[in-house]
Protein backbone atom coordinates (compact mmCIF):
# COMPACT_ATOMS: atom_id res chain seq x y z
CA UNK A 1 0.00 0.00 0.00
CA UNK A 2 1.56 3.38 -0.91
CA UNK A 3 0.28 6.99 -0.88
CA UNK A 4 1.29 8.17 -4.82
CA UNK A 5 -1.81 10.61 -5.10
CA UNK A 6 -3.29 12.87 -1.82
CA UNK A 7 -6.18 14.81 -1.68
CA UNK A 8 -5.45 18.51 0.50
CA UNK A 9 -9.01 19.17 1.53
CA UNK A 10 -8.70 23.44 2.72
CA UNK A 11 -11.08 26.32 3.88
CA UNK A 12 -7.84 27.93 3.48
CA UNK A 13 -8.24 29.52 7.47
CA UNK A 14 -7.02 26.14 8.84
CA UNK A 15 -5.02 24.43 6.26
CA UNK A 16 -2.28 26.42 4.45
CA UNK A 17 0.87 25.85 2.26
CA UNK A 18 2.95 25.17 5.16
CA UNK A 19 0.65 22.14 6.09
CA UNK A 20 1.27 20.72 2.95
CA UNK A 21 5.29 21.18 2.81
CA UNK A 22 5.29 19.12 6.24
CA UNK A 23 4.04 16.22 4.31
CA UNK A 24 5.97 16.61 1.17
CA UNK A 25 8.48 14.24 3.27
CA UNK A 26 6.55 11.41 1.62
CA UNK A 27 7.84 11.79 -1.95
CA UNK A 28 11.00 9.82 -0.19
CA UNK A 29 8.23 7.10 -0.33
CA UNK A 30 6.06 7.35 -3.26
CA UNK A 31 4.14 10.50 -3.46
CA UNK A 32 3.98 12.26 -6.69
CA UNK A 33 0.68 13.91 -7.09
CA UNK A 34 -1.26 16.20 -5.16
CA UNK A 35 -4.99 17.50 -5.98
CA UNK A 36 -5.78 20.45 -4.19
CA UNK A 37 -9.62 20.68 -2.79
CA UNK A 38 -11.92 23.62 -2.29
CA UNK A 39 -15.29 23.22 -1.12
CA UNK A 40 -17.15 26.46 -1.56
CA UNK A 41 -20.27 25.33 1.06
CA UNK A 42 -23.67 26.04 -0.47
CA UNK A 43 -24.76 28.45 2.10
CA UNK A 44 -22.34 30.98 1.35
CA UNK A 45 -23.56 31.86 -1.86
CA UNK A 46 -27.64 30.61 -1.99
CA UNK A 47 -30.14 30.55 0.38
CA UNK A 48 -30.13 34.21 1.13
CA UNK A 49 -33.23 35.49 1.81
CA UNK A 50 -34.17 38.38 -0.66
CA UNK A 51 -31.08 37.59 -2.90
CA UNK A 52 -31.06 34.13 -3.84
CA UNK A 53 -28.07 32.69 -5.49
CA UNK A 54 -25.34 34.97 -5.11
CA UNK A 55 -23.33 34.10 -8.78
CA UNK A 56 -21.31 37.27 -8.05
CA UNK A 57 -20.24 36.06 -4.87
CA UNK A 58 -19.49 32.71 -5.74
CA UNK A 59 -16.85 34.08 -8.63
CA UNK A 60 -15.27 36.16 -5.99
CA UNK A 61 -14.32 32.74 -3.86
CA UNK A 62 -13.49 30.51 -6.75
CA UNK A 63 -11.29 33.46 -7.90
CA UNK A 64 -10.06 33.44 -4.50
CA UNK A 65 -9.29 30.04 -4.21
CA UNK A 66 -7.84 29.71 -7.33
CA UNK A 67 -5.21 32.48 -7.03
CA UNK A 68 -4.03 30.58 -4.07
CA UNK A 69 -4.15 27.08 -5.51
CA UNK A 70 -2.07 28.13 -8.79
CA UNK A 71 0.79 30.05 -6.43
CA UNK A 72 0.70 25.96 -4.56
CA UNK A 73 0.70 24.42 -7.50
CA UNK A 74 3.52 26.71 -8.99
CA UNK A 75 5.46 25.42 -6.12
CA UNK A 76 4.74 22.06 -6.73
CA UNK A 77 5.49 21.81 -10.03
CA UNK A 78 8.30 23.39 -9.95
CA UNK A 79 9.24 20.42 -7.23
CA UNK A 80 8.32 17.93 -10.31
CA UNK A 81 5.16 16.95 -8.67
CA UNK A 82 1.80 16.05 -10.41
CA UNK A 83 -1.18 18.69 -8.98
CA UNK A 84 -4.44 19.25 -9.51
CA UNK A 85 -7.25 21.00 -8.30
CA UNK A 86 -11.08 21.02 -7.74
CA UNK A 87 -12.62 24.29 -6.52
CA UNK A 88 -16.59 23.19 -6.87
CA UNK A 89 -20.06 24.67 -4.86
CA UNK A 90 -21.53 21.72 -2.89
CA UNK A 91 -21.71 20.12 0.59
CA UNK A 92 -17.87 19.20 1.89
CA UNK A 93 -18.08 15.48 2.38
CA UNK A 94 -20.31 14.39 -0.86
CA UNK A 95 -17.70 16.84 -2.52
CA UNK A 96 -14.43 15.69 -1.27
CA UNK A 97 -15.82 11.87 -2.23
CA UNK A 98 -16.89 12.36 -5.21
CA UNK A 99 -13.14 14.01 -6.19
CA UNK A 100 -11.42 11.22 -3.99
CA UNK A 101 -12.94 8.43 -6.82
CA UNK A 102 -12.71 10.74 -9.83
CA UNK A 103 -8.52 10.85 -8.55
CA UNK A 104 -8.90 7.36 -6.73
CA UNK A 105 -6.48 9.20 -4.46
CA UNK A 106 -4.84 7.05 -1.00
CA UNK A 107 -5.15 9.93 1.08
CA UNK A 108 -7.39 12.75 2.18
CA UNK A 109 -5.99 15.27 3.96
CA UNK A 110 -8.71 17.31 5.92
CA UNK A 111 -8.48 19.97 8.52
CA UNK A 112 -10.42 19.54 12.26
CA UNK A 113 -13.94 19.47 12.01
CA UNK A 114 -14.92 23.42 12.61
CA UNK A 115 -18.76 22.13 13.50
CA UNK A 116 -20.85 23.11 16.52
CA UNK A 117 -21.47 20.99 19.16
CA UNK A 118 -25.39 21.06 18.05
CA UNK A 119 -24.49 20.16 14.45
CA UNK A 120 -22.28 17.31 15.51
CA UNK A 121 -25.44 16.07 17.57
CA UNK A 122 -27.29 16.39 14.09
CA UNK A 123 -25.41 15.80 11.62
CA UNK A 124 -22.10 13.79 13.00
CA UNK A 125 -18.63 15.25 12.17
CA UNK A 126 -17.09 15.74 8.78
CA UNK A 127 -14.02 13.32 9.54
CA UNK A 128 -16.62 10.52 10.88
CA UNK A 129 -19.24 11.24 7.87
CA UNK A 130 -16.26 11.00 5.46
CA UNK A 131 -14.20 7.77 7.06
CA UNK A 132 -17.96 6.08 7.01
CA UNK A 133 -18.39 6.63 2.98
CA UNK A 134 -15.11 7.00 1.71
CA UNK A 135 -12.95 3.91 2.31
CA UNK A 136 -9.73 5.98 2.20
CA UNK A 137 -7.18 6.76 4.84
CA UNK A 138 -8.01 10.30 6.58
CA UNK A 139 -5.53 12.43 8.00
CA UNK A 140 -7.39 15.17 10.56
CA UNK A 141 -4.18 17.62 10.37
CA UNK A 142 -3.33 19.94 13.74
CA UNK A 143 -0.07 22.16 13.93
CA UNK A 144 1.55 20.60 16.32
CA UNK A 145 2.79 23.77 17.10
CA UNK A 146 1.38 27.77 16.08
CA UNK A 147 5.25 28.92 16.47
CA UNK A 148 7.47 26.78 15.44
CA UNK A 149 9.62 27.92 12.65
CA UNK A 150 10.38 24.46 11.36
CA UNK A 151 7.02 22.81 11.08
CA UNK A 152 7.19 19.43 12.39
CA UNK A 153 6.26 16.73 9.71
CA UNK A 154 3.55 14.32 10.98
CA UNK A 155 4.92 10.88 9.35
CA UNK A 156 8.63 11.52 11.31
CA UNK A 157 7.31 9.27 14.54
CA UNK A 158 3.55 8.18 14.26
CA UNK A 159 2.62 5.89 16.87
CA UNK A 160 0.09 3.29 15.88
CA UNK A 161 -2.63 2.61 18.09
CA UNK A 162 -3.47 -1.29 17.84
CA UNK A 163 -6.66 -2.93 19.13
CA UNK A 164 -6.36 -5.47 16.40
CA UNK A 165 -9.44 -4.24 14.55
CA UNK A 166 -9.65 -5.10 10.92
CA UNK A 167 -8.42 -1.09 10.61
CA UNK A 168 -5.28 -0.99 12.90
CA UNK A 169 -4.02 -4.11 11.00
CA UNK A 170 -4.53 -2.58 7.89
CA UNK A 171 -2.33 0.55 9.16
CA UNK A 172 0.17 -1.52 10.53
CA UNK A 173 0.56 -2.67 6.58
CA UNK A 174 -0.37 0.94 5.12
CA UNK A 175 2.42 1.99 7.43
CA UNK A 176 5.19 -0.65 6.31
CA UNK A 177 4.71 1.20 2.68
CA UNK A 178 6.62 4.55 4.05
CA UNK A 179 9.57 3.11 4.89
CA UNK A 180 11.28 5.50 2.95
CA UNK A 181 9.85 8.34 5.10
CA UNK A 182 9.26 6.81 8.54
CA UNK A 183 12.10 7.46 11.30
CA UNK A 184 10.46 4.92 13.53
CA UNK A 185 7.28 3.40 14.49
CA UNK A 186 5.97 3.35 18.17
CA UNK A 187 3.01 0.59 18.33
CA UNK A 188 0.68 0.82 21.28
CA UNK A 189 -1.70 -1.19 22.67
CA UNK A 190 -4.09 0.37 25.67
CA UNK A 191 -5.73 -2.40 27.64
CA UNK A 192 -8.99 -1.13 28.35
CA UNK A 193 -9.37 -1.81 32.40
CA UNK A 194 -12.65 -2.79 31.67
CA UNK A 195 -11.51 -6.13 29.79
CA UNK A 196 -9.45 -6.98 32.71
CA UNK A 197 -10.74 -9.89 34.24
CA UNK A 198 -9.43 -9.65 37.74
CA UNK A 199 -7.99 -6.79 39.69
CA UNK A 200 -5.07 -9.00 41.03
CA UNK A 201 -1.42 -7.96 39.92
CA UNK A 202 -1.10 -11.19 38.73
CA UNK A 203 -3.85 -11.07 36.44
CA UNK A 204 -3.08 -7.28 35.24
CA UNK A 205 0.49 -8.81 34.24
CA UNK A 206 -0.87 -11.64 32.47
CA UNK A 207 -2.98 -9.54 30.45
CA UNK A 208 0.59 -6.51 29.79
CA UNK A 209 2.39 -9.92 28.29
CA UNK A 210 -0.32 -11.04 26.08
CA UNK A 211 -0.67 -7.88 24.72
CA UNK A 212 3.13 -7.26 24.49
CA UNK A 213 3.82 -10.35 22.62
CA UNK A 214 1.34 -9.74 20.07
CA UNK A 215 2.72 -6.55 19.75
CA UNK A 216 6.60 -7.85 19.03
CA UNK A 217 5.33 -10.13 16.58
CA UNK A 218 4.21 -6.76 14.81
CA UNK A 219 7.43 -4.97 16.13
CA UNK A 220 9.31 -7.77 14.12
CA UNK A 221 6.90 -7.64 11.09
CA UNK A 222 8.30 -3.42 10.80
CA UNK A 223 11.54 -4.06 11.67
CA UNK A 224 11.87 -6.90 8.27
CA UNK A 225 10.31 -4.24 6.55
CA UNK A 226 13.37 -2.39 7.10
CA UNK A 227 11.28 0.32 9.59
CA UNK A 228 12.71 0.92 12.97
CA UNK A 229 9.22 0.43 15.72
CA UNK A 230 9.04 0.09 19.66
CA UNK A 231 6.22 -1.90 21.30
CA UNK A 232 4.72 -0.46 24.53
CA UNK A 233 1.24 -1.61 26.40
CA UNK A 234 -1.01 1.28 28.36
CA UNK A 235 -4.02 0.59 30.96
CA UNK A 236 -6.85 2.64 31.40
CA UNK A 237 -8.98 4.21 29.38
CA UNK A 238 -8.05 4.39 25.32
CA UNK A 239 -8.52 8.02 24.42
CA UNK A 240 -6.65 9.32 27.08
CA UNK A 241 -4.08 6.76 27.35
CA UNK A 242 -3.07 6.67 23.38
CA UNK A 243 -2.48 10.85 23.80
CA UNK A 244 0.01 10.10 26.96
CA UNK A 245 1.29 7.88 24.76
CA UNK A 246 2.15 10.13 22.04
CA UNK A 247 3.57 12.92 24.66
CA UNK A 248 5.58 9.68 26.22
CA UNK A 249 6.91 8.97 22.93
CA UNK A 250 7.51 12.55 21.61
CA UNK A 251 5.48 11.24 18.83
CA UNK A 252 4.61 13.90 15.64
CA UNK A 253 1.21 11.93 14.57
CA UNK A 254 -1.37 9.16 16.02
CA UNK A 255 -2.43 6.62 14.19
CA UNK A 256 -5.54 4.74 14.20
CA UNK A 257 -7.85 2.17 12.64
CA UNK A 258 -11.35 2.94 12.31
CA UNK A 259 -14.59 1.18 11.98
CA UNK A 260 -17.53 1.82 10.37
CA UNK A 261 -19.86 1.93 12.94
CA UNK A 262 -23.11 3.28 12.23
CA UNK A 263 -24.14 6.98 12.41
CA UNK A 264 -26.60 6.57 15.75
CA UNK A 265 -23.69 4.73 17.58
CA UNK A 266 -20.95 7.00 16.78
CA UNK A 267 -23.13 10.20 17.61
CA UNK A 268 -24.50 9.23 21.23
CA UNK A 269 -21.86 6.62 22.37
CA UNK A 270 -18.75 8.55 20.70
CA UNK A 271 -15.74 6.33 19.09
CA UNK A 272 -11.98 6.77 20.15
CA UNK A 273 -11.25 7.59 16.60
CA UNK A 274 -13.69 10.42 16.63
CA UNK A 275 -12.46 11.73 19.76
CA UNK A 276 -8.81 11.45 19.18
CA UNK A 277 -9.32 12.58 15.71
CA UNK A 278 -11.36 16.29 17.45
CA UNK A 279 -10.05 16.33 20.42
CA UNK A 280 -6.60 15.48 20.63
CA UNK A 281 -3.39 17.94 20.19
CA UNK A 282 -1.52 15.74 17.25
CA UNK A 283 -2.75 15.03 13.87
CA UNK A 284 -4.50 11.88 13.58
CA UNK A 285 -4.29 8.96 10.44
CA UNK A 286 -7.63 7.00 10.57
CA UNK A 287 -7.30 4.10 8.31
CA UNK A 288 -10.53 2.33 7.61
CA UNK A 289 -10.53 -1.20 6.88
CA UNK A 290 -10.81 -2.74 3.60
CA UNK A 291 -14.37 -2.78 2.29
CA UNK A 292 -16.43 -5.92 3.09
CA UNK A 293 -14.16 -6.33 6.58
CA UNK A 294 -15.91 -4.08 8.73
CA UNK B 1 -14.45 22.11 -43.71
CA UNK B 2 -13.68 24.06 -41.13
CA UNK B 3 -10.58 22.97 -38.47
CA UNK B 4 -11.29 21.37 -35.75
CA UNK B 5 -10.27 23.19 -31.87
CA UNK B 6 -9.98 21.53 -28.68
CA UNK B 7 -10.82 23.35 -25.77
CA UNK B 8 -8.90 21.24 -22.59
CA UNK B 9 -9.90 23.04 -19.20
CA UNK B 10 -11.63 22.24 -16.03
CA UNK B 11 -13.47 25.61 -15.80
CA UNK B 12 -16.63 25.71 -17.74
CA UNK B 13 -16.54 29.45 -17.65
CA UNK B 14 -13.28 29.21 -19.83
CA UNK B 15 -14.51 26.72 -22.04
CA UNK B 16 -17.51 28.98 -23.13
CA UNK B 17 -15.14 31.93 -23.63
CA UNK B 18 -12.81 29.84 -26.36
CA UNK B 19 -16.40 27.91 -27.88
CA UNK B 20 -17.30 31.10 -28.59
CA UNK B 21 -14.19 32.64 -29.43
CA UNK B 22 -13.62 29.55 -32.17
CA UNK B 23 -17.21 29.39 -33.47
CA UNK B 24 -17.25 33.60 -34.09
CA UNK B 25 -14.28 32.93 -36.40
CA UNK B 26 -15.65 29.50 -38.16
CA UNK B 27 -13.45 26.76 -36.21
CA UNK B 28 -14.92 23.52 -35.08
CA UNK B 29 -15.22 23.40 -31.40
CA UNK B 30 -14.52 20.35 -29.21
CA UNK B 31 -14.50 20.41 -25.26
CA UNK B 32 -12.51 18.15 -22.32
CA UNK B 33 -12.80 18.85 -19.07
CA UNK B 34 -9.73 17.28 -17.96
CA UNK B 35 -5.94 15.73 -19.39
CA UNK B 36 -7.93 12.17 -19.42
CA UNK B 37 -11.00 13.10 -21.33
CA UNK B 38 -8.96 15.90 -23.55
CA UNK B 39 -6.35 13.11 -24.16
CA UNK B 40 -9.33 10.58 -25.77
CA UNK B 41 -10.91 13.63 -27.48
CA UNK B 42 -7.39 14.04 -29.48
CA UNK B 43 -7.03 10.30 -30.55
CA UNK B 44 -10.67 10.06 -31.42
CA UNK B 45 -11.35 13.35 -33.06
CA UNK B 46 -7.40 14.23 -34.24
CA UNK B 47 -7.62 18.12 -33.55
CA UNK B 48 -6.27 20.43 -35.76
CA UNK B 49 -5.31 22.58 -32.74
CA UNK B 50 -5.62 22.07 -29.21
CA UNK B 51 -6.34 25.18 -26.22
CA UNK B 52 -4.57 23.31 -23.04
CA UNK B 53 -5.11 24.52 -19.60
CA UNK B 54 -2.28 23.41 -16.95
CA UNK B 55 -4.16 22.47 -13.83
CA UNK B 56 -6.39 20.64 -13.96
CA UNK B 57 -8.29 17.60 -12.26
CA UNK B 58 -7.52 13.85 -12.96
CA UNK B 59 -4.48 14.63 -15.63
CA UNK B 60 -2.73 18.37 -15.78
CA UNK B 61 -1.92 20.08 -18.74
CA UNK B 62 1.42 19.19 -17.91
CA UNK B 63 1.34 15.37 -18.66
CA UNK B 64 -0.62 15.83 -21.22
CA UNK B 65 1.73 18.04 -23.19
CA UNK B 66 4.23 15.47 -22.86
CA UNK B 67 2.25 12.53 -23.94
CA UNK B 68 0.96 14.43 -27.33
CA UNK B 69 4.66 15.14 -27.97
CA UNK B 70 6.25 12.20 -27.42
CA UNK B 71 3.45 9.83 -29.49
CA UNK B 72 4.38 9.25 -32.81
CA UNK B 73 0.88 9.89 -33.91
CA UNK B 74 -0.11 12.83 -31.93
CA UNK B 75 3.57 14.87 -31.83
CA UNK B 76 2.28 17.19 -34.53
CA UNK B 77 -0.86 18.09 -33.07
CA UNK B 78 -0.45 21.93 -32.19
CA UNK B 79 -0.72 23.36 -28.86
CA UNK B 80 -1.64 26.64 -27.26
CA UNK B 81 -1.31 26.91 -23.56
CA UNK B 82 -3.64 28.94 -21.35
CA UNK B 83 -3.24 28.95 -18.41
CA UNK B 84 -2.80 30.87 -15.41
CA UNK B 85 0.22 29.10 -14.45
CA UNK B 86 3.03 31.21 -15.61
CA UNK B 87 5.74 29.62 -18.21
CA UNK B 88 8.58 30.04 -16.73
CA UNK B 89 7.28 27.02 -13.86
CA UNK B 90 5.29 25.05 -16.65
CA UNK B 91 9.16 24.73 -18.63
CA UNK B 92 10.53 24.33 -15.21
CA UNK B 93 8.48 21.37 -14.50
CA UNK B 94 8.77 19.91 -17.80
CA UNK B 95 12.39 20.37 -17.54
CA UNK B 96 12.46 18.29 -13.96
CA UNK B 97 10.42 15.50 -16.11
CA UNK B 98 13.44 14.98 -18.51
CA UNK B 99 15.94 14.96 -15.75
CA UNK B 100 13.78 12.39 -13.60
CA UNK B 101 14.06 9.77 -17.23
CA UNK B 102 11.46 11.26 -19.65
CA UNK B 103 12.22 12.55 -23.21
CA UNK B 104 13.57 16.18 -24.33
CA UNK B 105 10.19 17.68 -25.73
CA UNK B 106 9.81 20.73 -27.32
CA UNK B 107 8.57 23.80 -25.64
CA UNK B 108 4.68 24.82 -26.90
CA UNK B 109 4.49 26.92 -29.86
CA UNK B 110 2.14 29.15 -28.11
CA UNK B 111 2.17 30.20 -24.42
CA UNK B 112 -0.58 32.74 -23.08
CA UNK B 113 -1.22 33.39 -19.73
CA UNK B 114 -4.85 33.97 -18.25
CA UNK B 115 -7.21 36.02 -18.25
CA UNK B 116 -6.63 36.45 -22.32
CA UNK B 117 -8.89 38.99 -24.50
CA UNK B 118 -10.79 37.19 -27.47
CA UNK B 119 -9.05 39.28 -29.97
CA UNK B 120 -5.89 38.36 -28.70
CA UNK B 121 -7.18 34.58 -29.01
CA UNK B 122 -8.63 34.47 -32.13
CA UNK B 123 -5.17 36.11 -33.40
CA UNK B 124 -3.07 32.96 -31.63
CA UNK B 125 -5.30 31.03 -33.26
CA UNK B 126 -5.00 31.95 -36.79
CA UNK B 127 -1.30 32.14 -36.21
CA UNK B 128 -1.08 28.83 -34.98
CA UNK B 129 -3.23 27.38 -37.92
CA UNK B 130 -1.38 29.06 -40.38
Amino acid sequence: MEIKKLLFVTKFEELGFDALRSLLNLRNSALEHVVFVNVIERDRVAMRRGKGYQKDEEVRLREAANIRFIDWAENLFEKGMEVGCYIVVGGLVPEVIKATQKEDADLIVIGRSTKGVLEHLYSGSDVTELLRRAWTPVLVYKHLSETAISVEEPFERPILAIDWSPGSLRAVEYLKGLKDTLQEVHLVHVADEKDLKSSSAMAIQKTRKEARNKLEEIRESFEAAGIKAREHVYIGDPDEEIEKAAKDCQATMIVLGSSAKAAWVEKFLGSTPRKISEESIYPTLLIPPEKGEE
Amino acid sequence: MSKKVLVVDDDPDVRLFSVTVLEENGYTPLEAEDGEVGLKKIKEEKPDLVILDVLMPRQSGVRLYRELKTSKALKDVKVIILSGIAKKTFLRFQKALTEFGGSEIPEPEIYLEKPVEPDELAGVIKKALG
